[in-house]
């Protein structure tokens, strides 16, 4: 059991810790509650609504991991980018073989509208309707 | 000719094949020729090894072995037919009453659209059946058991439309199930003590090491839920009465000749297992003399002229079980073979009545239902109308009554004596008891339907007629071998030499010894003899006393509680509905509930148990945290009604049940370290 | 590197599956101007070849030995099951042609995932290592939560591939974190390594806490209660092919994966084909209580199902944990009995959805009810379920009936005779939900006179290939003891 007894003194250390401070700032500070106290920090922005209510474009995921995708690749292709002439051409191939595959991926979303806002369906099927691209709905709130 | 063994199941199933796939553009003639040729070209085979091999000198040890291919290695299983004299007897049985049931069978449905579907079931039971006789090791009796109680379910519910036909299919199913699950684990317990479940090898096993009771009687019981499964025992008897909505040459061929009488088969197959484990042996014997008793009583005021005959078998293969279980499985095995012919010749007797009666009324313009046709309270007097029908139902009702020299007197009255002999008293009374009723309730049944008056109208008189010879031949048929069956197994008192048990001993004693045989006592088997021809006669004058002129006196006795017992069969039906399938049903449902909804319950539970210490600490500490916990409680607020919104909203109880769950693995991971 | 380039030789049939999926993803975006039926069949055409060079060059012997730096294991266990992955998604692309759920969607993303998801099977089935178990059955995972969810515009199928990623989730995490704690007992990755310090030296309670998060992530791949909630949910909402798959694939894999942790990582083998559990915890007791609460939770449930494919999902459940009696065999015999059961389960669970795809094709609904009156429409169809759902019950003559003898007598063999018993009463319990079903099909009548039902040349194909196995499979008991006997060469018994 020895080796648990320093997990078990972190945890009562970091409990503590945070309740002392508490406890002691309680002690010290003035009182005077305030609404925009309690208002969530959102980057100096006042919040609208609750944080229930928010709601993101379902396009910002997809941009986030197209990006996230790419990001990584870059991770992935520096080290073999500074090391394939010492590994040789299996190295060479691997690693445009890999990059062709996320080629592939990025041709993938690319063709099926995925990188447009508006895909190009919708944007179809709203020229029909008579109404202009730009009018759709964009962004979400902040 | 060893070579050819493989042929006698093999033909059948052909047969059956044929019939199945392409029955319906062969046309009817095609479909008959192809089932009922496929049996008599087995029946002919296996006679073929019956005058060839077995009736030389010496045959009864005569054993034809053909093994067609390793068929489970690592078991050391093989697909293999084995043919001694007790299987020759059975597949004598099934192949050469099979082919009489075949051949009245094309009268009997041909006017039914199903008619090579039928036959293609019929065939396909001979297979099973003959794999099941055939066999070598209990894995391949084992099959032939399934694949008969399949198509013993395809046949009952062949008329699906009626709804109680497919009830009745599927009870008798489940019932086997039961049974079955016995079998299989006997089988398993067989493989884990002998290591092989050959029936020679297991046998030759126990009697050399002279192994006694423990784990023989395990295997011995086990097997024997098996065979009281199928066939209809107690507490498991209650599939086969409801069997008889099936087409009746089934009712004749599987309910009472060959597939119900599988379990004794296999009970004296294992006759060696069985002598060595004599507790097993009792329950056997005990289980069997009850059954006869117990559905000889309800067969007594029964109306329906093929539920007295189910009822009837039910008695009868208790009997056989009786006999067995005192140690005489030659017996039983001979009264089952008698009482294949007699059987066999009541329910095709009844099926030829019911196909007159259903024909008369159709001609006469009526359209009562078809259990009304099976009443023998509207029936009486068609002994004038159908002589043949009548004349030999008469006979084989003689038989199974146990009036000498008939066949039904050698066997029964063996089984009477055995247990007697054996010391087992109180099961010969309860024996001694349902052979009165056995002859009573038959004598009834020849009475309300064959003599007197017609009761169903004169109307339909006019219609009445003989059904046609390829029904009536069998019938003669098997009339005449309820007479002279029983002459293969006179006892020695009456200057016989029992010559089917001198020729099935080396099959059920294979490997081991038979017992010794008792000094006799001639004096007191002929006393005993008297007396139960003395109350098989007994039987008949209180029948005919009661019923000759009033066959539906029974009516009378409507207030009678005993009376309305026995009528509705003890109620064992409602109470096995009320305990074990609703017992099942509401298990089922409890856990499904738990599974589905008592968690989102405890859900709901833990998040209104923190709102409520929200809710606490909100007015004790209002000024420290006020907002902080409003908003927790807020947050579990809005997620608990979101995920409900996702229609049952359930994943939350979900993980919590599996965290309660993994916590009590843990528990017990714990412990059981 | 030289060990990866040796080791791609024997990965061939894996990297014919990636290739199709790259020919397939290019074909999917040249044809994206042609009409749906064109480019459907140009797509199902590509990956049924892939699929089909997969699954001939998976046949064979295996190699033995292990490839990429002993990450993936080409032994007897991963040689039986590559073919049997390879043949699930055979039927199952070949389903999803006849399913009334994904007439007129695009198949270029289906196509593509199930190939996915195949070779990740295939990479989970070998896995001896413990990142690449966690990064294959985190690939099998991710692409089954799309394939359910793959009808986007069906709530039905949304909410359960949320739920599925909601379980998978947690699952995949839970086991994540006791691959974690193992590697911080053992000190190593390697199924074999780990075993290897666990026998060195009893790892203590904390290895009880290992044992329940991983079995808690195998535990949901194969749907083995308390881990199956998902699974009545998922498969309602999923279309049937893809239920058809889920139920036969990644089970399968998660056994194979079972094998794999249990037998390898936390048993060494003893005398004459058994095993025995190693670092101080008697794991035995929790593959049997699995079992046991798995089957007959799975069988009762199912008693009350009035919807097919949940009854089919309880059902399920309920082989997983009849399968789940081989495993807590802890023998060499066991393995083969749990790869039996599994290729024979392929045809006849695959069989019962194909009938369910085709009824729906016809009648539009699942409900139990919808499937009265089929004997006067097709006595064919009928024909052909009863003999999927008597093999699904263990009756002989049916090929069913060797999957339970070959797992009930393993566990006799392992003197857990009572489990046998448990597990023989279970399947006659499972009778009653199974001939429910045939009873409504032939007995009930159907709405008014229905017009009798015509099939496919297709159609007629896919029964005649998952029947014939049932019905004849009786007679092969030799080749299964082949199969049977390959499976149990795992990499270090070879």
């Amino acid at each position: 059991m020895g080796e648990y007894l320093g997990i078990l003194v972190a945890t009562v250390f970091g409990v503590a810790f945070v309740a002392v401070t508490l406890a002691v700032s309680s002690l010290v500070r003035p009182v005077n509650p305030l609404p925009a106290k309690a208002m969530p920090y959102e980057c100096g922005e006042n919040p609208v609504g609750t944080p229930w209510g928010v709601q993101f474009n379902i396009r910002f995921y997809v941009f986030a991991l197209v990006f996230l995708i790419f990001d990584v690749e870059a991770v992935m292709l520096l080290p073999w980018a500074l090391a394939y002439l010492d590994l040789g051409p299996g190295a060479l191939a691997a690693g445009l073989l890999f990059l062709g595959m996320l080629v592939l991926g990025l041709a993938d979303v690319w063709v099926k509208g995925d990188l447009e806002w508006v895909r190009t369906e919708e944007r179809r099927a709203l020229k029909r309707r008579g109404a202009s691209p730009a009018a759709a709905p964009t962004g979400g709130s902040a | 000719m060893n070579s050819l063994l493989w042929l006698i199941p093999a033909i059948p199933g052909l047969g059956a094949a044929v019939n199945g796939l392409f029955g319906r553009h062969l046309g009817k003639r095609a479909s008959a020729a192809i089932a009922c040729g496929s049996v008599a070209a087995s029946f002919l085979l296996a006679l073929g090894f019956f005058f060839t091999r077995f009736l030389a000198e010496g045959g009864a040890s005569a054993r034809v072995e053909q093994s067609l291919f390793e068929w489970i290695p690592s078991m050391g299983v093989e697909w293999a037919y084995r043919l001694d004299s007790l299987s020759m007897v059975m597949t004598l049985v099934v192949t050469g009453i099979g082919l009489l049931i075949h051949i009245y069978s094309v009268g009997y449905m041909s006017h039914d659209g199903g008619f090579s579907r039928f036959f293609a079931y019929l065939n396909l039971f001979t297979f099973f059946m003959l794999n099941l006789v055939l066999g070598a090791n209990m894995l391949l009796l084992f099959i032939g058991w399934e694949g008969v109680g399949l198509c013993s379910y395809l046949l009952i519910g062949f008329w699906f439309e009626r709804p109680a036909a497919a009830q009745a299919g599927k009870k008798a199913f489940i019932v086997n199930r039961i049974g079955d699950a016995g079998f299989i684990l006997a089988v398993f317990l067989t493989f884990v003590t002998f290591g092989t479940l050959d029936f020679y090898g297991v046998m030759g096993e126990i009697a050399s090491a002279d192994m006694q009771g423990g784990v023989l009687t395990a295997i011995g019981v086990l097997l024997f839920v098996g065979a009281a499964g199928k066939s209809a025992q107690i507490p498991l008897y209650v599939w086969l009465p409801d069997a008889m909505e099936g087409p009746t040459p089934v009712s004749a061929l599987i309910h009472a000749a060959t597939m119900v009488t599988a379990g004794v088969y296999m009970v004296a197959r294992s006759g060696v297992l069985f002598s060595h484990a004599p507790a097993a042996l009792a329950l056997v014997a005990t289980v069997g003399a009850l059954t006869a008793i117990f559905a000889a009583t309800i067969a007594l005021f029964q109306t329906d002229i093929k539920k007295v005959l189910a009822y009837s078998t039910v008695s009868q293969l208790g009997y056989m079980f009786l006999g067995a279980g005192v140690g005489a499985f030659a017996a039983a095995i001979f009264h089952l073979m008698t009482h294949a012919f007699f059987k066999a010749c009541l329910f095709l007797g009844s099926g030829s009545v019911i196909h007159a009666m259903e024909h008369a009324e159709h001609a006469s313009g009526g359209h009562r239902h078809y259990t009304e046709m099976q009443d023998m309270r509207n029936m009486g007097g068609l002994l004038r109308h159908m002589p043949r029908t009548g004349w030999t139902f008469i006979v084989a009702t003689i038989a199974i009554a146990g009036i000498p020299p008939l066949a039904g007197f050698f066997s029964k009255d063996e089984i009477l004596w055995k247990t007697f002999e054996h010391g087992h008293f109180v099961l010969w009374g309860i024996a001694a008891a349902a052979a009165v009723m056995t002859a009573f309730y038959m004598s009834r049944q020849v009475i309300m339907t064959f003599l007197g008056d017609f009761r169903g109208g004169a109307a339909m008189e006019k219609h009445l007629h003989e059904s046609a010879p390829s029904m009536t031949v069998p019938l003669v048929i098997l009339a005449a071998g309820s007479v002279v069956a029983g002459f293969v197994g006179v006892p020695s008192a009456l200057g016989g030499s029992y010559r089917l048990h001198t020729f099935l001993e080396p099959a059920i004693y294979a490997g081991g010894q038979a017992p010794p045989a008792m000094p006799h006592n001639y004096a007191l088997e002929y006393a005993l003899m008297a007396l139960s021809v003395a109350l098989a006669a007994a039987g008949i004058w209180f029948a005919w006393r009661r019923y000759r002129n009033a066959p539906t006196r029974d009516a009378s006795l409507a207030g009678s509680g005993a009376y309305r017992l026995l009528l509705n069969k003890y109620y064992v039906d409602e109470i096995y509905d009320a305990t074990a399938v609703n017992g099942t049903l509401r298990g089922g449902e409890g856990l499904y509930r738990l599974d589905q909804r008592v968690v989102d319950g405890a859900v709901n539970g833990s998040a209104r148990v923190t709102m409520l210490s929200a809710d606490l600490s909100d007015l004790s500490d209002r000024n420290v945290v006020d907002r902080a916990v409003n908003l927790v409680a807020e947050i579990l607020g809005a997620a608990s009604t979101r995920f409900r919104r996702l229609q049952s909203g359930l994943f939350q109880s979900y993980a919590l049940l599996m965290l309660l769950a993994v916590v009590l693995l843990a528990g017990a991971l714990v412990l059981w370290s | 590197m030289s060990d990866a380039l040796a080791s791609l030789g024997r990965f061939l049939p894996e990297l014919l599956l990636m290739g199709a999926l790259a020919v397939v993803i290019v074909a999917d975006l040249a044809t994206q101007a042609w009409s749906l039926a064109r480019s459907r069949n140009l797509l199902v055409g590509l990956t049924l070849a892939g699929l089909g060079a997969a699954f001939v060059a998976s046949l064979g012997e295996p190699g033995g030995g292990s490839l990429f730096a002993s990450m993936i294991a080409d032994d007897g266990l991963l040689g039986v099951l590559r073919p049997l992955f390879a043949l699930t998604a055979i039927f199952t692309l070949l389903f999803s042609l006849r399913a009334k759920e994904l007439d007129g969607a695009r198949m270029g993303e289906m196509v593509a995932l199930l190939l996915t998801v195949t070779a990740a099977l295939m990479w989970m089935a070998g896995s001896v290592n413990l990142v690449m178990i966690y990064l294959s059955l985190e690939t099998v995972s991710v692409a089954s939560y799309i394939m359910v969810g793959y009808r986007s515009s069906d709530r039905l199928s949304n909410e359960a591939s949320l739920k599925y990623i909601l379980f998978g989730a947690v699952s995949t995490g839970v086991m994540l974190f006791g691959l974690s704690l193992l590697y911080g007992l053992t000190g190593t990755l390697d199924l074999y390594g780990v075993r290897a310090a666990l026998a060195a030296e009893d790892a203590g309670p904390a290895l009880i806490l290992v044992l329940l998060l991983v079995a808690g992530g195998i535990g949901f791949k194969i749907a083995a209660v308390p881990f199956h909630f998902w699974c009545p949910d998922v498969y309602t909402g999923a279309s049937t092919p893809v239920t058809a798959f889920l139920s036969v694939g990644p089970k399968a894999a998660g056994f194979a994966v079972l094998i794999r942790f249990f037998y390898s990582g936390i048993a060494q083998p003893g005398a004459d084909g058994t095993f025995a559990a190693v670092g101080g915890v008697d794991w035995q007791g929790l593959i049997i209580v699995l079992a046991v609460v798995t089957m007959t939770l799975g069988n009762v449930a199912a008693l009350l199902q009035t919807n097919m494919k949940r009854l089919l999902a309880y059902s399920s459940i309920a082989h997983a944990g009849t399968i789940l009696i081989g495993a807590a065999a802890l023998s060499s015999e066991g393995i083969g009995a749990i790869v039996t059961y599994l290729v024979i389960y392929l045809f006849m669970n695959l069989g019962a959805f194909l009938v369910v795809i085709l009824v729906h094709r016809v009648t539009g609904t699942f409900e139990l009810e919808g499937y009265a009156g089929f004997w006067k429409r097709s006595p064919l169809l009928t024909v052909a379920m009863g003999i999927f759902l008597f093999s699904l019950m263990g009756i002989p003559p049916f090929a069913g009936f060797f999957a339970k003898l070959y797992v009930f007598a393993a566990a006799v063999e392992a003197e857990l005779g009572w489990l046998a018993v448990v597990g023989v009463l279970n399947s006659a319990v499972a009778a009653f939900y199974y001939i429910k079903v045939l009873r409504i099909m032939a007995v009930d009548p159907g709405d008014g006179e229905l017009p009798a039902l015509r099939f496919s040349r297709l159609d007629g194909a896919l029964l005649l290939a998952l029947v014939t196995p049932n019905v004849v499979g009786i007679l092969f008991g030799g080749a299964l003891e082949q199969i049977s006997e390959i499976a149990q060469r795992l990499l270090d018994l070879a």
